[in-house]
């Protein structure tokens, strides 16, 4: 499970994340969405340890993301807004490494490595080189290092971003897999339709803070709208006819 | 408890050994030191110390005007010879070293118990010509003297009544003269190899690491960030290592080679001295390394870091570029810097003087200090959140 509760972040005069607060629980799929620079990469990557909130807290399993650092990276698995690759060693080499540095080793890790290979389909290329992979295969690379230790939580910065449909949907497959198995699954996305394809819950973010959340029913009878995407246009929109909060979340 | 950085460690070394790239030029850059010093000792050692006959030709104008005197110098072993165009301009353009003028009236000054002048046409800006004086100037005072002699026996005078100081040179350096001069150019040409050995890799692991967007994915596993930098750090320093044994193997070996050459520059360190200068250059491995490291990590791009370690070796190899002409007895503050105590015992080494067993003790423990206090800055560095995101 994981919680969010008053976060905030700057980064020098620009508010990044304001206020935050939601939980995605175990079990399902939680769906942060908004446009760019709404604050979800930032939250995610305060949520997987890479940057330290101003105020608020983050937890993981009960576990506080900066008190509890080293635990809390034991039990997530990430897919962050870099996902580059070591040109030089194989896919499997890859996921060997990030099994190595999550204290795994020896046959165990080599079993699991050949089982997460066929569950994501990259046997045609698990033994090659990554240089000149393509977006598909380098997400399937990425996929199968961030979730070699099997973690109860995870976190998808843009999941789809760049694939095609087909990979796109062995996507979704993966993460329904993923939530039936009973873990806790935060994706962020900026596509409407991905999101109510997927997500349980929806968390709505503009200008750094929580506009609107709720599961996609919920969302459309606040609104009154049908179509998820004309919720998300009135969402946004309401902001932007708001100037007063808008200098607030600038000059905060 | 370092199975963090032991695995990056691995990670680090095989991906690197398998960039080609990297691989050629960390055992390039360490044979340019040694096959430059080897040409010129080649070069410089046939010029200054055997002179081979084409050195032992002496250009004359007015030879006819003196040929006692040509006798004297044909019996020295000097082929005469005779300048072909003017002989300013023929030394001018370095074409001849030096041409020896003697005038017409020559033989009747010498005749008549007078002063008889030569001149001696030099260009002091070329090495073959400081060369040629040195050679030439020897030959005729010897002549002169010769001369002298006969003038006071004639006379039944004794020749020391005009010799009131006659200097004799004692040279310490034995036959090593010119050889130290070379043995010096080991130390900062060394230094340059600790700096540039590994660079490559502390430069990719790290800025390098980052550009390319894994970086974010490394920071978030369950392993302290220091273990992480350390990894890297340990990777480096290994290439480090294999380019300075290269280099060392390399000068071995071309010093070896000189001596079968017979340039008359009889210098051949023994394997014990590369070794000690292996172990002692260690530290500076880890300094260098580590700062490195620091740079690679708060500059914000793979080219900014490029930038400035392409011009971090010059410094701490200045000191012993001058030390070649100036070399410098080892005092204990010294030992305390890094990279300058190395220079002065590494040049010791190479001559063959004796080292100071508490300057060697003290430059290992400085600069091994130093770089472990460089390494816990390089940590507090890598807890920075801007490590993952360039600014």
């Amino acid at each position: 499970m994981i919680e969010v509760r008053n976060l905030r972040k700057a980064f020098r005069n620009i508010q990044a994340v304001e206020d935050v607060s939601f939980v995605a629980r175990d079990g399902e799929v939680t769906g942060l969405i908004g446009p760019n620079g709404a604050g979800k990469t930032t939250t995610l990557r305060i949520l997987y340890t890479i940057l330290q909130p101003d105020a608020g807290s983050a937890t993981i399993d009960g576990l506080d993301s900066i008190a509890d650092r080293r635990a809390v990276q034991r039990r997530i698995g990430v897919l962050p807004d870099s996902r580059g690759l070591y040109s030089r060693l194989t896919a499997r080499e890859h996921v060997r490494y990030f099994g190595r540095l999550h204290g795994l080793g020896g046959a165990d890790l080599e079993s699991r490595i050949v089982d997460l290979i066929a569950e994501l389909g990259m046997e045609e290329f698990a033994d090659r080189r990554t240089k000149g992979f393509s977006k598909g295969q380098t997400m399937k690379v990425a996929l199968a290092r961030c979730l070699v230790h099997k973690p109860h939580n995870v976190l998808f910065d843009e999941p789809t971003n760049g694939l095609d449909v087909a990979s796109s949907r062995a996507m979704r497959a993966l993460i329904r897999r993923i939530r039936d198995e009973g873990r806790c699954v935060l994706l962020s996305s900026h596509i409407m339709g991905e999101v109510q394809a997927l997500c349980d819950r929806i968390v709505v973010m503009g200008h750094g803070r929580i506009v609107a959340e709720g599961t996609a029913d919920e969302l459309r009878r606040q609104t009154g709208k049908t179509d998820l995407e004309d919720v998300f246009v009135s969402f946004q929109g309401g902001r932007q006819r708001d100037p007063a909060s808008e200098k607030e979340a600038v000059h905060a | 408890m370092l199975d963090g950085a032991l695995t990056v460690f691995r990670k680090e070394v095989l991906d690197n050994i398998r960039d080609k790239r990297t691989v050629l030029l960390g055992l390039v850059y360490p044979l340019i030191g040694p096959l430059l010093l080897g040409a010129l000792i080649m070069f410089v050692g046939n010029m200054v110390v055997q002179p081979s006959a084409r050195e032992k030709r002496l250009w004359m104008e007015g030879a006819e005007h003196a040929p006692a005197l040509v006798e004297h110098l044909k019996s020295n072993g000097v082929t005469i010879e005779e300048p072909t165009e003017d002989p300013e301009l023929l030394v001018r353009t370095g074409k001849i070293p030096l041409v020896l003028v003697v005038p017409p009236d020559y033989e009747t000054l010498v005749a008549g118990d007078r002063t008889a002048r030569v001149k001696m046409i030099v260009d002091p800006s070329r090495l073959g010509s400081i060369v040629a004086i040195g050679r030439t100037l020897d030959l005729v005072q010897q002549y002169n003297r010769i001369l002298s002699k006969e003038r006071f026996a004639r006379l039944r005078l004794d020749p020391e009544i005009a010799e009131v100081i006659k200097v004799e040179t004692v040279s310490v350096a034995g036959g090593r003269a010119i050889a130290s001069i070379f043995l010096n150019m080991l130390p900062p040409f060394l230094i340059f190899t600790v700096f540039i050995g590994g660079v490559y890799l502390a430069i990719d692991t790290t800025a390098g690491e980052r550009e390319r967007g894994s970086l974010e994915p490394l920071l978030i596993n369950p392993v302290p960030r220091w273990q992480l930098m350390l990894g890297k750090f340990g990777a480096s320093l290994v290439f480090t290592a294999v380019a300075v044994a290269a280099a060392l193997f390399a000068y071995k070996l071309m010093f070896h080679m000189v001596v079968l050459a017979d340039v008359g520059i009889k210098v051949n360190p023994g394997v014990g001295t590369f070794v000690m200068i292996f172990v002692l250059a260690l530290p500076i491995m880890a300094f260098a390394v580590a700062l490195q490291v620091i740079v690679a990590t708060i500059t914000r791009s793979f080219k900014e870091t490029q930038t400035y370690l392409g011009l971090l070796p010059l410094v701490p190899s200045l000191p012993g570029m001058i030390m070649v002409f100036a070399p410098v007895t080892g005092k204990l503050w010294m030992m305390a810097i890094p990279t300058l105590g190395q220079t002065v015992l590494f040049g010791a080494l190479m001559r063959g003087d004796p080292v100071d067993p508490l300057h060697a003790a003290v430059a290992v423990l400085s600069t091994l200090t130093i770089s472990i206090a460089l390494l816990a800055a390089a940590a507090h560095f890598y807890e920075h959140e801007q490590v993952a995101f360039p600014a």
